[in-house]
């Protein structure tokens, strides 16, 4: 799992503009749903499933996929340009 | 887009777990999550660290910007 430094050292190179955030002790993965278990010769093993998930001003999802889908962030980058187009005639 | 908040979660878990080994894949079992939420539904507050090592609400962005969450995992950090 990355760390914060980590996740600092590759903004930096690729010069990221929004926070990198980690989820180190899988708290957040676990409350969404999307923490993946693996059974490797009896071991446990845990971690994310790719995910995009599109939240409104509200608090409230407008759009969320996990798996193969969300590695296309296309649908969610137009849903967020949608909302945002929305929000911005009201 | 200005208001639109991207943040991008890296979970590359390279670092902690032992590599899969190369065995077939039929040896793996794999229990898929269930994502338990849905369109509509609240989304559930959270509280992560971010590069900077600050940390960073889902809260502090009510009212504010829509938040685009990216999940990865075994990222191209090189974590």
């Amino acid at each position: 799992m990355d760390s914060p430094a980590a996740n600092a050292a590759f903004a930096k190179q690729i010069n990221i503009k929004f926070p990198l955030l980690s989820d180190m002790n899988r708290k957040m993965l676990t409350t969404y749903g999307i923490l993946k278990t693996y059974d490797v010769k009896g071991d446990t093993y845990q971690w994310a499933l790719r995910a995009n998930i599109v939240i409104d001003k509200d608090g409230i999802i407008r759009h969320i996929e996990g798996g193969d889908s969300a590695v296309d962030p296309n649908t969610a980058v137009s849903i967020c340009t949608d909302l945002h187009k929305k929000q911005s005639t009201k | 887009m200005k208001r639109l908040l991207a943040v991008c979660l890296l979970l590359a878990m390279s670092s902690v777990l032992k590599p899969a080994p190369a065995e077939p894949q039929n040896k793996e079992k794999e229990e898929v999550a269930k994502m338990s939420l849905k369109v509509g539904d609240k989304a559930p507050d959270f509280n992560l660290l971010s590069d900077e090592w600050k940390p960073v609400k889902l809260s502090d962005y009510y009212g504010k910007k829509n938040v685009f969450l990216a999940v990865y995992v075994l990222a191209f950090t090189g974590g």
